[in-house]
C-alpha cells in the first residue's frame, strides 16, 4: 500500500507525483490510494498482472479518466486534467499498447494530426519536411511519406513515440511496448529510451516481463489489486522477489493431494495430449506455440503464468474451442474431432474463465442453462425435440448435487450469486467430464468457502479417474491442489514441474520468462537460450 | 416503512396490469386530444366500439387485419429470439405477394391445386428476398437491420413496376393492379378466409418450434448469449441462416394470404405497412410467439378504429399517433412492472413475491 516517501534528493522536484489516487468503477476498485513519484532522469517500471490497475492509473495520469480521489502533481504544482489534451500540454505523453494511429494516413499526416503546431496551410511537402526535421531532432528514424498501414508494429511504434515527443513530452509512458516488437526492435527502443533519459526526461514503462524490467529500469513500482504494493530500486530487486510481490501474499503450502483409498490410479496413457500445438490469434500472430503436454486421467495439472501468457489459447485447444494452427490435439491417442460440441461429447468438461459471458445465458432460466451440455441426448433431446420437463428434472438434479438454494427453476440465472452460478456450472461440467475437466480461474471472484468447494469437486473428480486442468493466477491454489504444474510465459510452455517439490522461486522465474536454473523439470525448457 | 424497489424480474401478472393501464391511458390521452380539437370523444368511442367490435362487419375486418399482422409479427419475433431484427417484413410481404400473383396469374387449375402452389412460390420468394441480408449477416457480420430495411423500398418499387408494366390489368383496366386472380383461399365466415386460422396455427407452430425443439433451444441460447452458444459448440451461423430464411418465408406468407384471401389482385402499395406493424406487434409480444396473437389483435383494433375515425373526417395519421402512444406507454409499463414495494429490512437480491395492493 505504501510507497514510503522516497529519499528525493534536495532540490529535485519529481516530474510527476501521484498522491492517494483512487479510481472506482461500479463494483470494482481499479485503483486505491496509489502514491507514486517519477523523477527527472529516470526510467520507472510499473509492474503488475493484468487487472492490477496499471492501465487505469495511466489513464488517470494522461487525462482519459478523472480520479475519484487523490492529487496529480506535475513539477510541484497540483493539476487537474479535464481532457487528454491538458495532460499533453503538461508534458505527459503516452504510447498505448494498441496504437492510436490512422492506418490510411501517412506517417507525416499522423504526426500532425490534432496538434496545435500544425501549420494552417498543409501540403504533403510541408508535412513531410517538418516530419523529417522532427525525426532528426529526436533521433527517431521514420519514413514521412509511408502509409501507416504498411508499416511493421515496430515502425508504427516509432511513429507513436515521435508524435508524443514532438509535443514536447518530458514524461513518456509506454504500455507494454515490447509486446509487439522483435528482439532487435526492442533493443533499438531501449537505446532510444536511454537517450531520452540522459536529457533529464522521465519514462514510465508498463510491463510484466521481469527480465526487461531488470534491464531497463532505475526503479520499479509494483501494483497489485489496484494498490501500490511497493516501490524499489531496481538494483535491490531480483526477478523472483518481483514475481512474488506481483503475485501477492505469503504463500501457504497445504496438501490437497491426499487421495481417497478407493481412488483410481493415474492412467497410464494420457487422456488429452498436445503435440507441438500452437494457436494463431485474429491478427495472425502465434499466441501459443510449440506446446507438448500430456494430461493423464486421475491427476490434477495446474497451469501457472502471468495473465495473458497463452492460458486462453491453451484452454481453447484442450476444449475444442480453438483449432490448432500448428501440431495436433489427441484425445485417448486419437486425433481429436473438430469443435467444442465434439469435445464435450467425448467427455471433456470446461469451466470457462468468464462464466456469465460464455458458460451461461444470463437472461434464461436455470433449467435452460443446465441443459446446455445434454440437450442433444436423451432424455432432454436426441430426436430433435427439447423436452423442458426433462430439462427441469436434469436441472433439479444438478441443483441438488451442487447444494444451491434457488427460488424456482425459471429464475433467470443472472439473479443467482456468482458462487452459486459457479457451482452450477461446475456440476454441469463434471457430469459430462468422464475424461477430463478444464477449469480456467475457477476461484476468481469467489469467497473462500466457494473456492474450497471447487477444490473438493476437483479432487473428487481426480479420484474418480478423470484428468483435471486448473488454470489459475493463484500460485498457492496451484501448489496445494495440483500434482504437476505447467508454467506458461509469452505463449510458450516453459516447463512442467512436479508440484510437491516445486519451488516458488523457480515458478516465479519461469513465469517471468527465465529458464529454470536446475533440471527439476520433466519438460526441458529449451526454447529460451540464455544463462541458467 | 415500505418503499419501491426495482427487481430484476417482472412477474407476468404485474406486466399484464401495467399494460392494461397503459392501454387505458392511451385511450384517455387520445380522448383528451380529440376533445381539445373540438370532437366529442364519447360519441367517437361509442362509434368505434359499435362498428369495430359491436358489429359482424367490424369483427370480420378485425380478423382480416389480424391475419397478416400475426404472420409479420411472428416473422419479426423469431429473429428477435436469435438477437436479430428483421426490419424487412414489408419487402418480403411484397415479394410473397408477387410470387403468389405470378402463380395465380399464369398457372391454370382449380384453387385446391393452385393455392398451395401460390403459398410455396410466395415463401420461396420471401426467402430469396432475405437471402442476401442473411448471408451478409452470417458471413460478414453486416447489420441485418440496414440491409433488410433498404430492400423494402426495392421490393415496393418492384411491385409497382410489375402492376403498371408487365402484369398490369388488361381486362378491366384497373390502375396499379393486376387483373383479378381467380385462385382464392376459401372463405369461412363472411369475408374471413381460412388464412386466419392458418395464421393462428402458424403462430402456435412457431411457438412449438422455438420452445420444444433442439433447434429452438439452440436459437434461444444463441440469442441470449452468443458466447455461450460458441462455448457449447452450437452451429450459430447455420442457425442464423435458418431463422432468417424462416422469417422471410413467414412475412411472404402474409403477402400471399393478402393476395389470395383478401384482395384477389396484386396491387401497388398493398403491403399497407403490415411489415412495419409486424415490428410493433413483436415488440408488444416481448419475444413470445403466442403473445403475438393478442398483440396483433390490439394492433388490428387500432387500425380498425383508425378507419372509423377517418369516416369522421379525422386524419389517417391518427393511427400512427395512437400506435406510437401505445408503444411508448407499454414500454413504460413494462419497466414499472419491475418495481414492487418492499419493506426496508430484507436484503436486495432475495426473490420475493410481494404483490402490490
Amino acid at each position: 500500500m505504501d510507497s514510503a516517501p522516497h529519499q528525493t534528493a534536495a532540490g529535485e522536484i519529481p516530474v510527476l507525483r501521484l498522491a492517494g489516487i483512487s479510481k472506482y468503477f461500479p463494483g470494482v476498485i481499479a485503483n486505491e490510494a496509489v502514491d507514486l513519484d517519477v523523477r527527472p532522469g529516470e526510467i520507472l517500471a510499473l509492474l503488475g498482472e493484468n487487472g492490477a490497475g496499471k492501465s487505469t492509473l495511466m489513464n488517470v495520469v494522461t487525462g482519459i479518466y478523472r480520479p475519484d480521489a487523490g492529487e496529480i502533481i506535475v513539477d510541484g504544482y497540483g493539476v487537474s486534467f479535464a481532457t487528454p489534451h491538458d495532460a499533453i500540454r503538461s508534458g505527459i505523453g503516452m504510447v498505448h499498447q494498441h496504437f492510436k494511429l490512422v492506418p490510411a494516413f501517412t506517417v507525416a499526416e499522423n504526426i500532425h494530426l490534432g496538434w496545435d503546431e500544425t501549420p494552417r496551410r498543409i501540403t504533403r511537402d510541408i508535412l513531410e519536411t517538418r516530419t523529417k526535421a522532427l525525426s532528426e531532432q529526436f533521433g527517431i528514424p521514420v519514413r514521412p511519406s509511408a502509409t501507416v498501414a504498411d508499416l511493421s508494429a515496430g515502425e508504427q511504434q516509432k511513429v507513436e513515440i515521435l508524435r508524443v515527443l514532438s509535443r514536447k513530452a518530458r514524461l513518456l509512458i509506454l504500455d507494454e511496448p515490447t509486446a509487439v516488437l522483435t528482439p532487435d526492435e526492442a533493443r533499438d527502443l531501449f537505446r532510444a529510451l536511454r537517450a531520452f533519459r540522459e536529457k533529464g526526461n522521465a519514462v514510465i514503462i508498463i510491463s510484466h516481463k521481469l527480465d526487461e524490467v531488470m534491464d531497463i529500469s532505475d526503479r520499479v513500482s509494483v501494483l497489485r489489486g489496484g494498490r501500490n504494493a511497493g516501490t524499489f530500486e531496481t538494483r535491490d530487486c531480483s526477478p523472483p522477489m518481483l514475481a512474488a510481490t506481483m503475485v501477492g501474499r505469503e504463500i501457504v503450502r497445504r496438501d490437497l493431494r491426499a487421495r481417497r483409498p478407493d481412488a483410481k490410479p493415474v492412467s497410464e496413457n494420457p487422456v488429452i495430449s498436445l503435440v507441438n500445438a500452437g494457436v494463431r490469434d485474429s491478427r495472425g500472430v502465434m499466441s501459443l506455440r510449440d506446446v507438448t503436454l500430456a494430461l493423464h486421467g486421475g491427476e490434477i495439472l495446474g497451469v501457472a503464468g502471468v495473465a495473458g501468457s497463452g492460458q486462453k489459447e491453451l484452454t481453447g485447444l484442450l476444449t475444442g474451442l480453438c483449432t490448432p494452427a500448428q501440431g495436433e490435439v489427441l484425445i485417448d491417442g486419437q486425433k481429436a474431432p473438430a469443435g467444442a460440441a465434439a469435445f464435450a461429447e467425448a467427455g471433456i468438461g470446461h469451466i470457462p474463465q468468464d462464466r456469465l459471458h460464455s458458460a451461461l445465458a444470463p437472461s434464461l432460466g436455470i433449467a435452460d442453462n443446465m441443459a446446455l451440455r445434454e440437450y442433444r441426448q436423451a432424455p432432454v433431446g436426441g430426436d430433435g425435440m427439447y423436452r423442458s420437463d426433462e430439462a427441469a428434472d436434469l436441472a433439479k438434479e444438478i441443483v441438488e448435487v451442487a447444494d444451491v438454494k434457488i427460488p424456482d427453476l425459471a429464475t433467470p440465472i443472472r439473479n443467482l450469486s456468482g458462487g452459486n452460478q459457479q457451482r452450477l456450472v461446475a456440476r454441469r461440467e463434471i457430469r459430462i467430464a468422464q475424461k477430463a475437466l478444464v477449469a480456467a480461474y475457477p476461484g476468481r471472484g469467489l469467497d473462500i468457502g466457494a473456492v474450497a468447494t471447487m477444490h473438493r469437486y476437483f479432487s473428487e473428480l481426480r479420484d474418480a479417474g478423470a484428468g483435471v486442468v486448473v488454470i489459475s493466477e493463484d500460485l498457492e491454489e496451484l501448489l496445494n491442489l495440483s500434482d504437476r504444474i505447467a508454467v506458461l510465459c509469452a505463449g510458450r510452455l516453459m516447463a512442467v514441474l512436479p508440484a510437491q517439490s516445486a519451488d516458488i522461486d523457480t515458478i516465479g522465474m519461469l513465469m517471468g520468462g527465465r529458464t529454470a536454473p536446475d533440471d527439476a523439470t520433466d519438460h526441458a525448457a529449451d526454447h529460451q537460450a540464455g544463462e541458467g | 416503512m415500505a418503499h419501491w424497489q426495482r427487481f430484476p424480474t417482472a412477474p407476468a401478472h404485474l406486466v399484464f396490469l401495467w399494460r392494461m393501464a397503459a392501454v387505458l391511458t392511451t385511450a384517455v390521452i387520445t380522448a383528451i386530444a380529440l376533445a381539445i380539437s373540438g370532437r366529442n370523444p364519447f360519441e367517437l368511442a361509442e362509434l368505434v366500439g359499435r362498428s369495430a367490435i359491436g358489429s359482424r362487419f367490424g369483427l370480420e375486418d378485425l380478423a382480416l387485419f389480424m391475419t397478416p399482422l400475426i404472420l409479420t409479427g411472428s416473422a419479426v419475433t423469431i429473429t428477435r429470439r436469435i438477437g436479430l431484427w428483421n426490419i424487412g417484413a414489408e419487402g418480403q410481404f411484397y415479394l410473397g405477394a408477387a410470387g403468389a400473383a405470378a402463380v395465380g396469374l399464369y398457372v391454370p387449375g382449380p384453387s385446391l391445386l393452385v393455392v398451395p402452389l401460390m403459398a410455396i412460390a410466395a415463401m420461396l420468394c420471401g426467402m430469396a428476398w432475405i437471402l442476401i441480408p442473411t448471408l451478409a449477416r452470417a458471413y460478414a457480420a453486416v447489420s441485418e437491420i440496414i440491409t433488410t430495411l433498404l430492400l423494402n423500398f426495392v421490393a415496393a418499387l418492384l411491385v409497382y413496376w410489375l402492376v403498371t408494366g408487365p402484369w398490369r390489368d388488361r381486362v378491366t383496366g384497373a390502375l396499379v393492379s393486376t387483373q383479378h386472380i381467380h385462385a382464392a383461399i376459401p372463405e369461412m365466415w363472411g369475408v374471413v378466409h381460412y388464412g386466419f386460422p392458418a395464421a393462428l396455427l402458424v403462430a402456435c407452430g412457431v411457438s412449438v418450434l422455438l420452445g420444444r425443439t433442439s433447434w429452438g433451444y439452440e436459437v434461444r441460447i444463441s440469442g441470449a448469449n452468443p458466447g455461450a452458444a460458441e462455448y457449447a459448440g452450437m452451429p450459430m451461423r447455420r442457425r442464423i441462416i435458418s431463422v432468417m430464411l424462416l422469417s422471410g418465408a413467414l412475412a411472404a406468407l402474409a403477402g400471399m394470404f393478402e393476395v389470395a384471401g383478401t384482395v384477389h389482385r396484386l396491387q401497388g402499395g398493398m403491403a399497407n405497412n403490415f411489415g412495419y406493424l409486424g415490428i410493433v406487434v413483436a415488440v408488444l409480444a416481448r419475444g413470445s410467439c403466442l403473445a403475438v396473437i393478442p398483440a396483433a389483435l390490439l394492433m388490428a383494433f387500432i387500425l380498425d378504429a383508425g378507419i372509423v375515425m377517418q369516416t369522421q373526417q379525422l386524419a389517417a395519421t391518427t393511427v400512427l399517433a395512437i400506435t406510437g402512444l401505445v408503444l411508448m406507454l407499454i414500454a413504460a409499463g413494462d419497466e414499472l412492472a419491475h418495481y414492487r414495494p418492499v419493506r426496508t429490512t430484507p436484503p436486495a437480491g432475495t426473490i420475493e413475491r410481494n404483490v402490490s395492493a
